[in-house]
C-alpha cells in the first residue's frame, strides 16, 4: 500500500492511497461468494454458483464495488496510522481508479487536528480573590438558620400580624354575585407573601381568630383572568386559625438542637469555617477558570468545521438522551422552547468552538511541557476512583477498558495536570507589602 | 445439412454443467431432432476443437395444468459433449 498525502488547506488533507491490485483480486473474490449466499442463480444452489457465473449476473460493476467497501475501510485506517495524520472527521472518499488487475486508487479528503499556536500560558499574573467572611455573613446564616428551624404557635388571643400563617374560608363576590375561583375553605395564607390579590393580605391584619372580615379589593388590570381584571370585589374571610413563627433564641440551647455543637460559639466557628471553605473553593474554580481562559484567548486554532459539527451533534445527543429520561421527545422540547435543531445548534455553536479550543490548547501545552502519565501512576489513579465510587479496581479498569474510555480517563488526568500547572505558573503572589497596607486602612476606619 | 448453430440452442448453465467443465465435458440444450453425429459435427465447427464423445440425455416436458386444462412444456435434449484432451471451448458460461 502505498499513500500520499497533501495538504490542501489549513486542517484539510487528501491522502492518496494505493492498494495492491491482488488484494483488490481477493476482494472480489470475497465479494462474490458474499453475493452468492444472497442471490439466486437458476441452476445452483445458493451460494454455490462460481464467480463468473455471478459477475455475468449481476454486472462487474457492482461486484467491484461491494469489493471496495470492506477494503477502503482498513486501508483508510492503516494510511492514517501510517501518515501520522489525526483526522477528526469522516473523510470524504473519491475513487479514482477500481479495475481488477490493477492499484486501486483513491483519494480521501479529511480534515484533520488543527495545529495550535500557542500564546503567553505562563507568567500571565493572574490575581486571585481573597475571601473572607465578615461576622455578619455569620450572623445572617445563623438567622436564617433560626428561621429555617422556627417554631409554628398557634395565636389564641391576639391579631393578625405580618408574617403570620392564617388559615382561612373565604367567598368573593362581584357587584354582589359570587364568582368563580372566588371561593375557598380551609386556605392556609402567609400575610405578606403576596400570594393574593394586592390589598387582601394588609386588610386581614388586625383581625383576630373566628372573626369575620370583610375585605375590599380591586382585581388588578392585568390580571390574568380578563373576567376579573379590574372589578372591585368584596370578599367574606373567616380567620379560623392563627399561627406565628415563633424563632428560638440564639443560645447554647439552640446550637444544641440544631447542630452537633453544644455551644453558640462552637457552632458560629463552624458555620464560619465553613463558609470559608466555600467561598475559597468558588474563588479557586473562578481563579482557575480565569487562567483557562486567558491561557485559551492568547492561543489561536483553526477549528475545521468538521471538527464543530460533531461536537454540536454530541452535545445534541446528550440533550436527547437527558430528555428521554423525562420523557420527552425532541420534537416536543423543540415545540416547547419554540425553536427547531437548526436555531439549537446555532446557540450551541460559541460554546462548542470555546469547548473543543480549550480541549485544544491544553493538549498543546501538555505536550509541549511534556506532562504525561506513567502507567503506574494511571493504576494510582484508578484506585482513586474505584474507591471513590466505591468499586473494585479491576471491576472499574475492566469497565473503562470495555467502553474505550481508558484513553479519555489518561487524557482527564493529563489535563488536570496541565490546569495545576497553568494556575502554578500564572498566579500573582500576593507581596508581603500589599498585605499590611491593607491592613492599615481597615484599621483608619 | 443443418447450420451447426439450428443444432446447438445454448449451453446448460447449471451447477452441475459447471463442474463437468473440468472433465472437459461441455453441456448444450440441442436440438430434439439432432442427433449425436451432428451435434459432434456442429460443436467441432463452432468452436474449432476436437469432439471425443457425445452423450445425450432426452428431457420431457412437463405437464401444466392451467384449471381443467391439461398443457405441456415442449420437451428437450442435451447433450454432454466431451472434448479430446487438450482441447477446450473459451467463452463457455462466461469463462
Amino acid at each position: 500500500m502505498a499513500v500520499k498525502v497533501e495538504q490542501i488547506e489549513k486542517n484539510k488533507v487528501t491522502l492518496e492511497i494505493a492498494v495492491e491490485a491482488e488484494q483488490f483480486t481477493l476482494a472480489i473474490n470475497r465479494a462474490a461468494k458474499k453475493v452468492a449466499k444472497e442471490i439466486n442463480i437458476p441452476g445452483f444452489r445458493k451460494g454455490k454458483a462460481p464467480r463468473h457465473i455471478i459477475e455475468r449476473y449481476v454486472g462487474k460493476e457492482y461486484l467491484a464495488n461491494e469489493a471496495l467497501e470492506p477494503l477502503l475501510g482498513p486501508a483508510y485506517a492503516q494510511a492514517v496510522e501510517e501518515t501520522g495524520i489525526w483526522p477528526v472527521a469522516r473523510p470524504e472518499v473519491e475513487i479514482i481508479q477500481a479495475e481488477e488487475g490493477k492499484d486501486v486508487i483513491f483519494k480521501a479528503i479529511v480534515e484533520v487536528k488543527p495545529e495550535v499556536e500557542l500564546g503567553q500560558y505562563k507568567g500571565l499574573g493572574v490575581p486571585k480573590k481573597t475571601v473572607e467572611i465578615t461576622d455578619e455573613q455569620v450572623e445572617e446564616e445563623l438567622k436564617r438558620r433560626q428561621e429555617r428551624h422556627a417554631k409554628l404557635v398557634p395565636v389564641e388571643e391576639g391579631q393578625v400580624q405580618d408574617q403570620d400563617i392564617v388559615n382561612i374560608d373565604f367567598e368573593g363576590f362581584i357587584d354582589g354575585k359570587a364568582f368563580e375561583g372566588g371561593k375557598g375553605e380551609n386556605h392556609d395564607l402567609t400575610i405578606g407573601s403576596n400570594t393574593f390579590i394586592p390589598g387582601f393580605e394588609e386588610q386581614l391584619k388586625g383581625a383576630q381568630k373566628g372573626q369575620e372580615v370583610e375585605v375590599n379589593v380591586r382585581f388588578p388590570d392585568e390580571y390574568y383572568s380578563k373576567e376579573l381584571a379590574g372589578k372591585e370585589a368584596q370578599f367574606k374571610v373567616k380567620i379560623n386559625s392563627i399561627k406565628r413563627k415563633e424563632l428560638a433564641p440564639l443560645d447554647d440551647e439552640f446550637a444544641k438542637d440544631i447542630s452537633e455543637f453544644d455551644t453558640l460559639a462552637e457552632l458560629r466557628d463552624d458555620i464560619k469555617k465553613k463558609m470559608l471553605a466555600a467561598a475559597e473553593a468558588r474563588a479557586n474554580n473562578e481563579h482557575r477558570d480565569e487562567i483557562i481562559k486567558k491561557v485559551v484567548d492568547n492561543a489561536s486554532v483553526d477549528i475545521p468545521e468538521g471538527m464543530i459539527n460533531s461536537r454540536i451533534d454530541s452535545m445534541i445527543a446528550n440533550l436527547s438522551a437527558n430528555l428521554s429520561y423525562q420523557g420527552v421527545t425532541m420534537e416536543q422540547y423543540y415545540s416547547y422552547i419554540n425553536s427547531s435543531e437548526e436555531q439549537l445548534r446555532q446557540n450551541y455553536r460559541p460554546q462548542a468552538i470555546e469547548d473543543i479550543k480549550t480541549e485544544l490548547v491544553l493538549e498543546a501545552i501538555a505536550k509541549k511541557e511534556g506532562i504525561t502519565i506513567s502507567d503506574e501512576e494511571l493504576e494510582k489513579e484508578i484506585e482513586k476512583q474505584a474507591q471513590l465510587y466505591g468499586r473494585k479496581v479491576e471491576e472499574l479498569k475492566a469497565a473503562l477498558e470495555a467502553r474505550g474510555e481508558l484513553e479519555w480517563f489518561k487524557v482527564g488526568i493529563i489535563n488536570d495536570r496541565t490546569v495545576d500547572m497553568l494556575v502554578e505558573n500564572n498566579t500573582l503572589e500576593k507581596k508581603d507589602s500589599e498585605q499590611p497596607a491593607e491592613n492599615m486602612i481597615e484599621n483608619n476606619e | 445439412m443443418r447450420d451447426a448453430r439450428d443444432v446447438l440452442i445454448r449451453p446448460v448453465i447449471s451447477e452441475k454443467s459447471v463442474g463437468m467443465v473440468d472433465e472437459n465435458k461441455y453441456t448444450f440444450w440441442v436440438d430434439t431432432a439432432a442427433n449425436k453425429i451432428e451435434i459432434k459435427n456442429a460443436v467441432e465447427k463452432m468452436f474449432k476443437v476436437k469432439v471425443a464423445e457425445v452423450r445425450t440425455i432426452k428431457v420431457k416436458g412437463k405437464e401444466k395444468r392451467v384449471g381443467r386444462y391439461v398443457g405441456k412444456t415442449p420437451d428437450r435434449k442435451k447433450a454432454i459433449v466431451t472434448l479430446k484432451p487438450g482441447d477446450k471451448i473459451e467463452g463457455y458460461a462466461g469463462l
